[in-house]
Parts: structure tokens; sequence; C-alpha cells
């Protein structure tokens, strides 16, 4: 019989994306204990050019709300998942190489696990203005944002039913 | 742009702070539905009005009050894919209870 470690196996049946969060605040050691794990993300080349950036500020979450029509909570914080294509092209990436995406999917996943660990809710978030999202965090015009992970705790009331299975 | 002066009030029933969450909603959503699977459009639209009613309701008349409520019936993450026939249904439902409204805000309406 294959050894499992099931605490890491039953952490990974039991995570669940949060739809609904509550109003209780984040702080802000944990939303860094968690983006600090994005280093420990599966990296092509460890090259390390999909950067990170936390937003716990209530001003511009609420405008990343404003922007995104696919987030359906309301964070207390959130991290974005960018791909600095500026680095990218120096090292000879065609712009939409597939592997600077991947890389974001193995950022977020490592992300979406340490919210988990930090008794994090978490809800990633792809439906969003790219461009308007890069003027309210005020990325340089080479970094690009692509995924946003909202941060909150469970609302203890439930959610929206999840999505249908395919 | 003009507006229909025989259907509803005159009366401002949204601000500008929520005249805007929803501009920005419709803007962005438009771009998002390039990149996004196409059953996700009737998803932003439905999701865009529920927006545009949360606001309107404490100024809504009892007409639209009946609207905003056979709205706020659709989930939030409700799309086509699940079953197509019942999605398409709670729709024509939904359209059925706008008219409905539309005719209420009108007045009767003499027969041609």
């Amino acid at each position: 019989m294959t050894a499992v470690d099931r605490a890491v196996y039953d952490a990974l049946r039991a995570r669940r994306v949060t739809r609904r969060m509550s109003d209780r605040a984040v702080d802000p050691e944990t939303v860094g204990l968690v983006v600090r794990a994005a280093k420990f993300a599966p990296n092509a080349g460890n090259r390390r050019l999909q950067p990170v950036v936390a937003v716990t500020n209530g001003t511009k979450l609420r405008l990343l709300r404003l922007i995104s029509p696919g987030m359906i909570p309301v964070p207390q914080a959130a991290v974005v998942i960018s791909i600095d294509v500026g680095r990218a092209a120096s090292y000879g990436f065609p712009p939409r190489a597939p592997g600077l995406y991947v890389d974001v999917g193995t950022v977020a996943a490592t992300l979406l696990t340490a919210a988990q660990a930090a008794g994090l809710g978490a809800c990633p978030v792809t439906s969003f203005s790219r461009a308007a999202a890069g003027r309210i965090l005020n990325l340089p015009e080479t970094v690009q944002p692509h995924m946003i992970i909202c941060l909150g705790y469970p609302d203890p009331t439930g959610g929206p039913p999840p999505m249908p299975k395919p | 742009m003009t507006v229909d002066a025989s259907i509803g009030s005159h009366n401002p029933i949204v601000s500008e702070a929520a005249a805007i969450e929803v501009l920005a909603y419709l803007i962005t959503a438009a771009r998002a539905q390039m990149d996004e699977a196409a059953e996700y459009a009737p998803m932003r639209l439905i999701t865009a009005a529920q927006k545009l009613g949360g606001h309107m309701v404490p100024k809504a008349s009892r007409p639209v009050q009946e609207l905003l409520r056979a709205l706020d019936t659709f989930a939030p993450t409700a799309t086509p894919r699940a079953d197509r026939d019942e999605y398409l249904a709670q729709l024509d439902g939904l359209c059925v209870v706008l008219a409905d409204c539309l005719l209420a805000l009108t007045g009767p309406v003499t027969s041609e």
C-alpha cells in the first residue's frame, strides 16, 4: 500500500473555494505568511517571472472588486499574481509562452494551500480587467496581472452553491 | 439619450456611486468576456442587473420591487451549463415578470 502523508492529503481534499467571506479583518502578518509561500512554488528555471503583490488597503480592494466581474466574495485582502513580461522577454520568452501562464497556476496553487494553512478562505479570480488592475495597483507596464487570489475568513453562514461539475 | 416618459417615476433612484459601480462592472465584464467561456455572458448580464437592482431597492415602486425579488432568485454562479432548459425557463420567467412590471408602471393598456 502506498504510504500517504494523511495530513497533507486530507488538507488537499478539504480545501474549498470560499465565495462568501466574513468582514473579520485579516492581519497583515497572516497575509505576509501567505505571500511568502509564493517563493516555494514550482517554477520553470527558478526564474520567478510571476511577481505577487499583496493588497490590504481597503480602498484598493474596493476598486479591484469594481473592475473584477468574476470577484464574488468581498475579500479582506488579496494577492495579485502577475507576469513580468519585460523580464520574460530578457530570457527570450515569446509574449504568450505557455510556460509563463503555467507558472501563474503553480504560484496560485501554492498560495491557496498557504491560505488554507493559515486558516483563511481563498478564491481565485481571473475575470477582471488586467489594464484597470495594473493602473489601480500602479504596476509597471511590463508587469501584467493575471490572477487575483481573494483572502478572508469564510462566512460561517455559508455561501452560494459551488459551480456545477463538468 | 431619451427616457420613455410613459414608464415609471422620473425621480432619481440610484446615486452616482451606485451607478458607477454598475458601469464599471459592465465595462470590465465586456473585456473579461473576450477571454472567458461564452456561457458566462448571461451570468454577467444578470449579475449586472442584480447589482443595479440592489441599489434600486430602497426607492423602487411596488411593481419594481416584485421584479427585483424575482431577479434575486438567480444564484450568482448560475450558468446554462448544468441544465440549459431549466436556465432558459428561469430567464423566460424573469422576462415575464419584467413585462408585468412594465405593464404595471405604464398603467392600463387600451386594446387596439
